[in-house]
Order: C-alpha cells, then sequence, then structure tokens
C-alpha cells in the first residue's frame, strides 16, 4: 500500500465531514458578530437533520425535504430569538433550552409517527454527488474537490457569499455595529435587536441546511445525529476568529480530526479518543494563547 | 419603604416561578393529550406515579442527589459572576478517579479508602475548574468557553479509560471493574436505590448556604458577584473570586460524580453521567442560585423526570416529553420580561 491510497481518502472524507461544522459555524457567526452567544447550533441543526428527512421521506422529493428542514430549524431559531429578544431571557440559558427542546422534540416526534426511539430509515434518493469539470483540472487539490455531494458546494457558495455580505454590505456593517455595541446602532435611529434576530434566523438557516445534510446522506434518522457537532461549530467561531475564512480552517481541523480517528483504529496506535479529544484541546490553547498576546499587548 | 420594596420583589419572584412552571404544567398536559391514546392515564402516572409506591419515591430521591451537588456547584459560580461551563467534563473525571482509585487500594484498607475516593474526585473537579478560573484571572480568557472546551476533551480521555484499560470484559457493557463492597453507601429505603448521600447532599446545601451568607468569603464572592469594579474600590481582591468560585463550583460537580458511583452505579459505566451537569444549572436557576433552594429544585427537577418514566411504563408515551417540559421551564426561567410585568402590576395601584 503506497502513501497516496491512506492520505487521499483521509483528505476526502474531511472535506466531507467538515461541511456540517462549516455551515453551523458559518451562520452563527452572524449570532456572534451581533454580540450573541449562540449556544443553540446544536439543536437547530438536530431540528434540521429529522424535519428534512421526514419532509424528504413523505414528499418523495430532496429538494422540498431540504427546504422545509430549513424552514423548521429557523422556526425554532425564531422561537429562540423571541424568548431571548422579548422575554429578555438569558441567551445561554434560552439556548440550552433550544438544545433540550430539540432532543427531547425530535425522539417524542420520532416515537409517534413511527413507534421507534432508534434508527429510522426513509426509502428516499441519495444527495446528489456533483462533479464539476473545472474543479478536476486544479492540480494537486483538483482530485480531492470532485465527487461530493451537492450541499458541500453549497456550502463553499454560502462562505463566499458569507464574507461578502458582512465585510461588503450596509447589512453586515450594521450586524458588526450591533455586536460592538447598541448605542451606536440605536444612534442611527436603527433596532439592534431586529439585526440580532436577523443573526439568529440566518443561523437558523445554515443550521437546518447542515443538519439535512447529516441524515440525507445516510436516508435515517438516528436519535441525536449531530452528537454534538453544532458545539464544536461553536468552537470553530472561535477557533477561526469570528472571520469566514478562519471558520473554514478551523472546520477543515474538526474534520480533519473526526476523519483521521475513522481511520485511525487500524491504522495508528493512538486511540481514537484522544483524536477526538485534540480540536477541543487545540482550541483552548488558542485561546489561551491569545488571550496572553492580547494582554501583554494592552500592557505595553 | 425598603421593606415592602424587598417584598414586593419576593412576590413578583415567586409569582414569576409559579408562571412558569405552571406553564410548563399547562404544556405537559397538552402534550399528552396530543399524544396519548388514554391521555388521562398518562396524566394520572406523569403527575402522581413518583409518589405510587416505595421504589419510585426512593429512586426519585436518589436521581436528585448528584443534581444537588451539581446545582450547588453552579449556584455558588453564578452567584459570583462566574460561568462554569464544564460541569459534565468535571463530574464525569471526578467519577473515573474516585473509581480508579478504590479499584487501586487494596482491600486491606478497608473503609478508609471511601473517604480518600471522595477526596479524589473532588480535587479532579476543582482542578479541573480551577485552571479556567487561573486562565481567567491571569490572562482574561473567557472561563465560559474554556471550561466548556477542557471539559469536552476530557470527556473522550475519561471515555478512553473507561471503554481501553478499566474496562471489565466480564460486563457486557462498557463499564470499569465493580468497586469493592466496604466503598458502597448504605441503602437505606430499599427496594428503590436511596442511599446515605442524601444526607451528604442535604449537609452540603446547608454547608454552601453557611459559606455564602455567613463568612468572610462567602460575602466577598457575592459582592463580586453583584457588581466586580464596585468590589475592588471596595478592597476585595476581586482576582481571587474568579478563581475561588470555580474552583469550589468544580470541587462540588466532582463530588457528584464520586458520590453516584459509591451510592448507585458502583461501576463507571460510559456517559453514565451524562446530563448531570447541564441539569445542575437549570437546578440552580430554579432555586435563583440560592444554596437551600437547590435542593427542592432537585427535587423538583427528579421528579420530572421521574414522572415521565413512570408514564412511559404504565401508558403509551416516551421518556423524553420530560425533556420537552424542561425545556419550556429553561425558557421562562430567566425570562426578565416575566419579572418585570409583575413588578410592574404589583407598583401601579400605589
Amino acid at each position: 500500500m503506497n502513501e497516496h491510497s491512506f492520505t487521499f481518502p483521509l483528505l476526502h472524507n474531511t472535506i466531507g465531514i467538515m461541511t456540517p461544522f462549516l455551515l453551523a459555524a458559518t451562520g452563527g457567526l452572524f449570532t456572534e458578530l451581533a454580540g450573541m452567544l449562540n449556544i443553540a447550533l446544536e439543536g437547530l441543526m438536530l431540528i434540521g437533520a429529522f424535519f428534512s428527512v421526514v419532509f424528504a421521506g413523505l414528499t418523495g422529493s430532496l429538494f422540498v425535504g431540504v427546504l422545509l428542514g430549513i424552514a423548521s430549524a429557523m422556526l425554532v431559531a425564531a422561537l429562540f430569538g423571541a424568548v431571548s429578544l422579548n422575554l429578555k431571557a438569558n441567551v445561554f440559558i434560552s439556548g440550552l433550552a433550544t438544545n433540550l427542546l430539540a432532543s427531547g422534540l425530535t425522539v417524542v416526534l420520532a416515537f409517534q409517527i413511527f413507534g421507534n426511539k432508534g434508527v429510522v430509515r426513509f426509502e428516499i434518493a441519495t444527495l446528489p454527488s456533483l462533479s464539476i469539470p473545472a474543479l478536476a483540472r486544479i492540480p494537486i487539490l483538483g482530485d480531492l474537490l470532485i465527487g461530493h455531494n451537492v450541499l458541500v458546494y453549497l456550502s463553499w457558495l454560502i462562505v463566499v457569499l458569507a464574507a461578502v455580505v458582512i465585510y461588503r454590505t450596509p447589512f453586515g456593517l450594521r450586524i458588526r455595529g450591533t455586536g460592538l455595541g447598541a448605542p451606536t446602532i440605536t444612534s442611527l435611529g436603527l433596532k439592534p435587536r431586529r439585526y440580532q434576530m436577523a443573526g439568529i434566523l440566518i443561523s437558523g438557516f445554515t443550521c437546518g441546511l447542515a443538519g439535512a445534510g447529516l441524515t440525507l446522506n445516510l436516508s435515517a434518522f438516528v436519535p441525536n445525529i449531530t452528537s454534538g457537532r453544532g458545539w464544536i461549530a461553536l468552537v470553530a467561531i472561535y477557533l477561526g476568529n469570528k472571520t469566514p475564512w478562519g471558520i473554514v480552517i478551523a472546520s477543515f481541523i474538526f474534520g480533519f480530526a473526526e476523519s483521521f480517528s475513522n481511520y485511525a483504529q487500524g491504522a495508528t496506535n493512538i486511540p481514537a479518543d484522544f483524536i477526538l479529544a485534540f480540536p477541543y484541546l487545540l482550541t483552548v490553547l488558542a485561546m489561551i494563547g491569545y488571550s496572553i498576546w492580547r494582554h501583554y499587548r494592552d500592557r505595553a | 419603604m425598603k421593606r415592602t420594596r424587598r417584598v414586593g420583589e419576593l412576590f413578583a419572584g415567586t409569582l414569576g416561578l409559579l408562571i412558569t412552571l405552571g406553564i410548563s404544567f399547562l404544556i405537559a398536559i397538552v402534550l399528552i393529550f396530543l399524544l396519548s391514546k388514554d391521555p388521562l392515564t398518562t396524566i394520572y402516572y406523569f403527575f402522581v406515579g413518583p409518589f405510587t409506591n416505595k421504589y419510585y419515591f426512593g429512586n426519585m430521591l436518589n436521581a436528585a442527589i448528584p443534581l444537588v451537588f451539581t446545582g450547588l456547584g453552579i449556584a455558588v459560580a453564578f452567584k459570583s459572576s462566574v460561568f462554569n461551563l464544564g460541569g459534565e467534563g468535571q463530574v464525569y473525571s471526578g467519577a473515573l478517579v474516585a473509581t480508579v482509585i478504590m479499584l487501586a487500594l487494596p482491600e486491606s484498607s478497608g473503609y478508609l479508602g471511601g473517604p480518600v475516593a471522595l477526596a479524589a474526585g473532588l480535587a479532579t473537579g476543582a482542578v479541573l475548574a480551577g485552571l479556567s478560573g487561573f486562565f481567567k484571572m491571569k490572562w482574561g480568557t473567557d472561563e465560559l468557553i474554556s471550561s466548556f472546551l477542557i471539559s469536552s476533551a476530557v470527556v473522550f480521555i475519561v471515555n478512553y479509560f473507561i471503554t481501553g484499560p478499566l474496562d471489565d470484559p466480564g460486563n457486557s457493557m462498557l463499564a470499569t471493574y465493580a468497586i469493592g463492597k466496604q466503598y458502597r453507601f448504605l441503602a437505606i429505603f430499599p427496594p428503590s436505590k436511596l442511599d446515605i448521600s442524601a444526607v451528604f447532599a442535604i449537609l452540603a446545601g446547608v454547608l454552601i448556604f453557611f459559606l455564602m451568607y455567613y463568612t468572610h468569603w462567602g460575602y466577598e464572592m457575592r459582592m463580586c458577584g453583584l457588581n466586580r469594579e464596585f468590589s475592588r474600590y471596595g478592597g476585595i481582591n476581586v482576582s481571587t473570586f474568579v478563581v475561588l468560585p470555580m474552583i469550589i463550583s468544580g470541587a462540588l460537580h466532582g463530588l457528584a460524580g464520586a458520590v453516584a458511583i459509591m451510592g448507585t452505579y458502583h461501576v463507571a459505566v460510559k456517559e453514565f453521567s451524562f446530563g448531570m451537569g447541564w441539569n445542575g444549572i437549570a437546578v440552580a436557576l430554579i432555586a435563583k442560585n440560592n444554596p437551600l433552594g437547590v435542593l427542592p429544585a432537585a427535587v423538583f427537577f427528579a421528579y420530572l423526570d421521574a414522572g415521565a418514566k413512570a408514564a412511559m411504563l404504565h401508558s403509551d408515551v416516551t421518556f423524553e416529553i420530560a425533556a420537552i417540559v424542561q425545556s419550556v421551564i429553561f425558557y421562562l426561567i430567566t425570562a426578565q420580561a416575566i419579572y418585570s410585568f409583575l413588578r410592574y402590576r404589583k407598583r401601579a395601584p400605589s
């Protein structure tokens, strides 16, 4: 076995695995920039995962499933936003509530509709893969970039779009302004709450899509299928220093760690659990390093 | 004047809590009517089930014990305006370290090993949370995120030990070897699992209440919680009171894990403690971060779980409806709008 046959699938899988992190983190970035801690990414993703596959199964159309999965996640995001912004609940607690609601609601509904709390399978088509010839022609990277499902490419478009919106539009400026301090925004006659709500709804949109990717890939729903991916996405926002490009790199690191741990059992002596713990340790070290740097910079 | 204001606050606080619990119960009833073919039986078991026999009742109280410890841990931190989001990892690793100590000690050490194991579990949680406090004090690293990250990493490492080197191949579960008989807490309410650690939980509640309200440290922690800048001008060494609440908080979480092993589980099963950390946050919030309030709040939280379990066993709904009801409580418990509305209503006539 040559070196290439091991590294290639490792990297190719990384690109698939990182997609839910990338999507959820990109949406979560809008909430974060608007000055709100979005702990609900996990729950919103789970809602998207459940409803997209259920609706795809009911209608027989993946497209309708994805759309309604996104709509469901946005609906729950709206609830999260309304409780946090209008009822003025602590955003951290209402985020936990959203996660708890999502894990409870999906299992209760699965049990009610399918009489089953385990894996629910659906007779639906798998997500179509795309082979974009233009990408294949890129030297070295080309082979890695082709043959992924359509949501992977959509996630790249969304990241680019997010970067443009955040840095090049008045809306993005206002979202960032809201996060820097509400008075600036109110003095312009704008409502900070509206931009925070927009940030939450955007995170609902991307989390819904991220969740749809998880279940439609399997053509099945598994309870708690997100298994901490929303939390990793939140961490990716911090590791990525709250920029879209940083999030791409952070998501790649998390995706690589998971991809590597899938291979590691047979290939190396490092236990898979250590590899799974590694991105968290890396992030906490990066955070500490960053705060040390800031600490001494402010002193000087 | 001042007195009326205080009574008004208490009134708004209590009424707000009752409204929150009322809404969540209402939603539970609506859910049951939507989901169950025999809603009246289901409602009976959901609300009354935990009181119908000694086994259910004792197990409900037993499930509240770890929640008392984690709830107290969160209450101490929140009261000092410090955030410990690493409860899950602190409970889990506290349980593992206590288990390892009990498995490693020779039989001849007898009962002495029990306190050693408890202390080791406590220390594990204290160190893990204390690290985040230390980083915050030293360099201003956000303790909320860092405690969560450290905890998440630790969960995987504990998983490795439970399913790897410590795994008992004679056991069909992913679990360690069982701890010796001499370390197991005395059952006090058979046939249920309720054990003597219930007394420890009550003692811990009283002790933490005393610490927070009747000691110098407690006063300074609460002052820092109210206003850190003001406390600094008042001459309190505020940086100490970032680390100390984290250490106490982590210690209580670690203790929760050790106690759960010695009282209930007797083996460390993979992921056995999941939820104890998160639910501790809910318990502390229901109790409004009052250490004595944590005791009934933990029992209440365990009651919701026990009710849902009884309803599942005797009727046609699934256990997870408890999670939906708990999420409603979560949503409303910190909703300032409800409380300010009540305060406004109360003051309006005068």
